[in-house]
């Protein structure tokens, strides 16, 4: 029963870890895109005054999606048109299963490993997983029943299966330094330090395979510069012209979920997941008190320097709007001020001294905060790559990926495994 | 557990299978026959083969699937209309074997043997160490001939499908 419990919980978590960041990062992608390009970005819906710089938009979005009349193509194969943005998201969201989101926690004597399903083969899962997402974007393309969605479906199969390959290249290298398929495995062998001070992270003992994995992962995710299977300028909106309403929304979050999950693959499989460098997991429980007062300590500053801005404008902009929006400054700096003080409050329970439960719980939140951080960091690596790089040519991605990665990819394995035929694995 | 999972993952795959034969677009029934392998992968996890599980959907269902759709799709596969014709003599034993297995199936669940009866599979069965082990060890020369075999099939699918003889050594 307690094990039905623990998964659940841990399902639960990871579900909304994924469902939280999707419209957090569609308010990144906009913002992103609008620092970029040096303008000022979505700033108008607001609730009851607060805008909070446009992260109001995607409620706003949710809300029109829900409520737009679905418009579909007559001559369309209802079953399959139905069908596709179902396979886009469970196929999105079925990966997160097997990627561990922290060591393990210990609950009332209970060690609780921090990964849904730890599975023997959890790598090749990954891979398996990624494959079977071609069928809804190939689906959607075909079941539409128009030349510009069928030309997307085709492209997106030609392009998911030729960096599927040079994907699987690039794991194998980790196979073999770390001997295992096991997702934790691999996360917990890159914990150690190399010559005792470099991190022993997979992007250090495979930079080849990292740049090799980082751009399949960009190309199955089908996001720029590898989005031709959207292509607008050649053909409209490529597989999900035909799809509006919440069919459409469906598309639209598993795109996101696609980055979440690249995300956590990438942190977890070359940058050392949720371990954290020069601080294993016995120092942080040593130091817990120590680290638990610094977090507090920076939280209160940060909540300060927020209000402070926030009280800035309060002065500055006054009657600017001459409606409700006048109200966020006053709002935000309250908010903020409140914040500072709870985080002030805590002080007064100690924090010094939590005792061993404490420092063992606070450190495996703290390596899950590690975990989550750089997910996120990675997921904003995405909406920097979009908004910098041009769109390839569909030749252009083609040769790159048969002629330039596959080799590289293969001479990347060669060399791994002479390496580890020499010297012995991380084991 | 195990049983449970076996005995639906075969029903499924059945399921699968009889549909694809049924169907009349190519399309449709290409997927069901990609159902039909991920019941097949079912099965093999409820046998304690998780790496074959695996195996099967990245390849069967993952490549060598979305392969035949890309095909179909691209020839504008066939969507038979209206075309009913009388079954070839030779054909009916092949009808008859689905509902057989179902039979099968079904008797073997009734007579109430138990998964007990069966030994339980040895600690590390089915672990990919375990079949690297045997793939490149005791059948590494029937491994590497299989190997061959593909390598030549492939050689041979290319010369013939080129339409004039612009081969790289030709």
């Amino acid at each position: 029963m307690a094990i039905v419990l623990e998964s659940l919980a841990k399902i639960v978590f990871m579900f909304l870890l994924i469902m939280g960041m999707v419209p957090a990062l569609i308010w990144a992608e906009r913002k992103g895109a609008a620092y970029i390009q040096d303008r000022t970005g979505p700033n108008r819906a607001s609730i009851g005054g607060v805008r909070l710089a446009g992260l109001v938009h995607p409620i706003a979005d949710v809300l029109k999606l829900v409520f737009k009349e679905d418009v579909a193509p007559t001559n369309r194969h209802r079953a399959l048109y139905a069908l596709a943005p179902w396979v886009v998201m469970t196929v999105a969201v079925s990966t997160y299963a097997v990627i561990p989101f922290g060591d393990y926690l210990t609950i009332a004597g209970r060690k609780i490993p921090l990964v849904v399903a730890d599975l023997q083969v959890g790598l090749l899962y990954v891979l398996a997983v990624a494959s079977l997402g071609t069928y809804g974007i190939v689906l959607a393309g075909w079941a539409a029943n128009n030349k510009f969605t069928f030309l997307g479906g085709i492209r997106a199969t030609a392009q998911m299966i030729s960096y599927e390959i040079n994907m699987g290249l690039a794991i194998m290298g980790l196979m073999l330094i770390f001997g295992s398929l096991r997702l934790t495995d691999i996360v917990a062998g890159q914990g150690g330090l190399l010559f005792g001070w470099l991190p022993m992270w997979g992007v250090v003992l495979q930079p080849l395979g990292f740049v090799l994995f980082i751009t399949s992962v960009y190309a199955e995710t089908n996001r720029n510069p590898f989005d031709l299977p959207e292509g607008e300028s050649e053909i409209v909106a490529g597989y999900h012209l035909e799809y509006s309403s919440l069919k459409f929304a469906l598309f639209f979050m598993a795109e996101y979920c696609h980055m979440v999950v690249g995300a956590a693959m990438i942190s977890a499989l070359y940058f050392g997941g949720y371990q954290i460098p020069w601080l294993p997991r016995p120092m942080l429980e040593k130091h817990a008190g120590l680290l638990l007062q610094l977090v507090l300590g920076l939280t209160v500053a940060a909540s300060l320097l927020f209000a402070v801005l926030f009280l800035r404008r309060v002065q500055r902009e006054k009657g600017k709007f001459g409606d409700a929006r006048d109200r966020e400054p006053v709002l935000g700096a309250g908010f903020w001020i409140i914040v500072a003080l709870a985080a002030a409050g805590a002080f007064a329970l100690r924090p010094g001294d939590i005792g061993a439960t404490g420092a063992s719980v606070f450190a495996s939140l703290f390596q899950v905060g590690a975990f989550v951080g750089k997910v996120v960091f990675f997921a904003w690596l995405f909406i920097w790559v979009r908004w910098t790089l041009p769109r390839f040519r569909y030749d252009q991605l083609m040769r790159l990926g048969w002629k330039v990665m596959l080799p590289l990819g293969l001479a990347n394995l060669v060399g791994t495994a002479l390496v580890v035929a020499l010297i012995g694995n991380g084991k | 557990m195990e049983a449970f999972l076996f005995f639906t993952c075969g029903a499924l795959m059945l399921l699968g299978g009889v549909m694809m034969v049924l169907q009349r677009s190519a399309v449709v029934a290409a997927l069901w026959l990609v159902f039909a392998f991920i019941a097949a992968a079912g099965v093999f996890a409820a046998l304690s083969a998780p790496f074959v599980a695996i195996m099967q959907v990245l390849v069967y269902a993952g490549a060598i699937m979305v392969l035949f759709l890309f095909v179909i799709m691209m020839l504008h596969g066939p969507v038979l209309d209206g075309e009913r014709k009388r079954l070839p003599l030779p054909m009916w034993p092949a009808v008859a074997i689905p509902p057989l297995a179902v039979l099968v199936l079904v008797g073997g669940w009734l007579s109430g043997r138990k998964a007990e009866a069966l030994p339980a599979a040895p600690e590390g069965f089915g672990a990919p160490a375990q079949i690297a082990n045997l793939l490149l060890g005791r059948y590494l020369l029937a491994f590497e001939l299989i190997s061959i075999v593909l390598l030549v099939a492939l050689i041979g699918a290319l010369t013939l499908g080129l339409r004039e003889r612009k081969l790289p050594w030709s």
